[in-house]
């Protein structure tokens, strides 16, 4: 019974709808770009190394494709460690 | 009749992916138009595939194809199939025992540029894929309009297309959603405008709900836009005022289930 009621109120969140938007949002950003998920790694890796091979880095980077419209960016945040 | 505008509009109906409603739109919105007295001309361009000449009900009418006029074969005015429903539309049949290959951009927009010169609209029916065939569609184009379905893979072939439009220097791209389900959408489980629009970035031409008298007029050869009680048809009434400059807002697609009840038992 409440399985069924939990069913009623789920909403939109248990729905097919986020999953294909979620990964709609990833396939665009490649095919767009002309890369794949690998050469993404291979870009986050090397920018983070080159990085840390001129400034301390403190904690976790994160490097990303954002959408801004239906042009791209890359977002990179690397926290430095202060003195 | 005299053409109603100076400046005539070549307007490429396309969408990378097939069966998304191209050949629908195109027959709907170039239908739409004629009744309000414009001078509409459509042409097929899905050679060896064609499609407009069936959706339109015209099919028993072709005597000449649009390879034939590129080649010299007929005049343009021989091929020229026209509409007996109403007086200013024109279809422009494809060759279906030739190749998308046949036919060459220039030929395309030669065609195109002898058409401006009688009519107010002329509808470019695009092919599936982004090879010769599309290419020569866009060629000649002065706009375009995107057709997709709420559905992941007609969203990524929009996608493409509309790249491609914009490294052609497309000014004008507009997305025209087709058999959007409303309850599909509210329950979670299909794209909804709002997400689509996300995605592609292109402004909202209009909103076709899945619609099954579409089915049934397409049976019959008669543009679903005739039909004026039914949800497909009001949408593509809606384009058809958009395209002419009227500011029309998208339609409230859900329907409580009372309302259909009633307009089920009693008409509208």
């Amino acid at each position: 019974m409440l399985d069924l009621l939990k069913k009623l109120f789920a909403g939109d969140k248990n729905g097919s709808r986020q999953a294909a938007n979620d990964r709609l949002r990833v396939v665009l950003t490649h095919d767009r770009l002309g890369t794949s998920p690998e050469l993404m790694e291979t870009l986050k890796e090397e920018i983070i190394a080159v990085i840390a091979r001129h400034v301390d880095i403190d904690g976790r980077p994160e490097v990303r494709i954002i959408g801004e419209g239906r042009q791209s960016a890359v977002d990179i945040s690397i926290p430095l460690k202060g003195r | 009749m005299d053409k109603k505008n100076a400046d005539s509009q070549v307007i490429v109906v396309t969408s990378g992916k097939g069966g998304v409603g191209k050949t629908t739109a195109v027959a709907n919105l170039s239908t739409g138009l004629a009744r309000q007295n414009y001078k509409v001309a459509v042409m097929d361009l899905d050679i060896g595939l064609k499609k407009l000449d069936l959706i339109l009900g015209l099919e028993n009418r072709v005597i000449y194809d649009i390879i034939q006029v590129a080649e010299g074969e007929c005049t343009l005015k021989q091929a020229l199939v026209k509409d007996k429903r109403f007086p200013g539309l024109y279809m422009l049949p494809a060759a279906q025992t030739r190749n998308k290959e046949d036919i060459t951009g220039d030929q395309v927009k030669q065609i195109c540029d002898e058409l401006r010169e009688d009519f107010d609209y002329i509808f470019i029916d695009c092919p599936a894929g982004i090879e010769q065939g599309f290419k020569n569609a866009i060629f000649a184009a002065d706009k375009a309009i995107v057709v997709t379905n709420p559905e992941v893979s007609a969203v990524r072939d929009a996608d493409r297309i509309t790249g491609i439009l914009e490294s052609q220097q497309f000014k004008d791209i507009s997305l025209l959603i087709n058999r959007i389900r409303p309850d599909m959408v509210k329950s979670g489980n299909m794209l909804s405008i709002d997400d689509l629009l996300e995605h592609l970035c292109i402004k909202l031409l209009g909103v076709i709900p899945e619609d099954k008298n579409v089915v049934v007029s397409t049976n019959k050869g008669e543009p679903i836009v005739l039909n004026d009680n039914t949800p497909a048809a009001v949408a593509f009434n809606n384009v058809v005022r958009r395209l002419l400059g009227e500011d029309v807002p998208i339609m409230n697609l859900e329907e409580s289930f009372w309302q259909r009840l009633k307009n089920h038992l009693f008409g509208n």
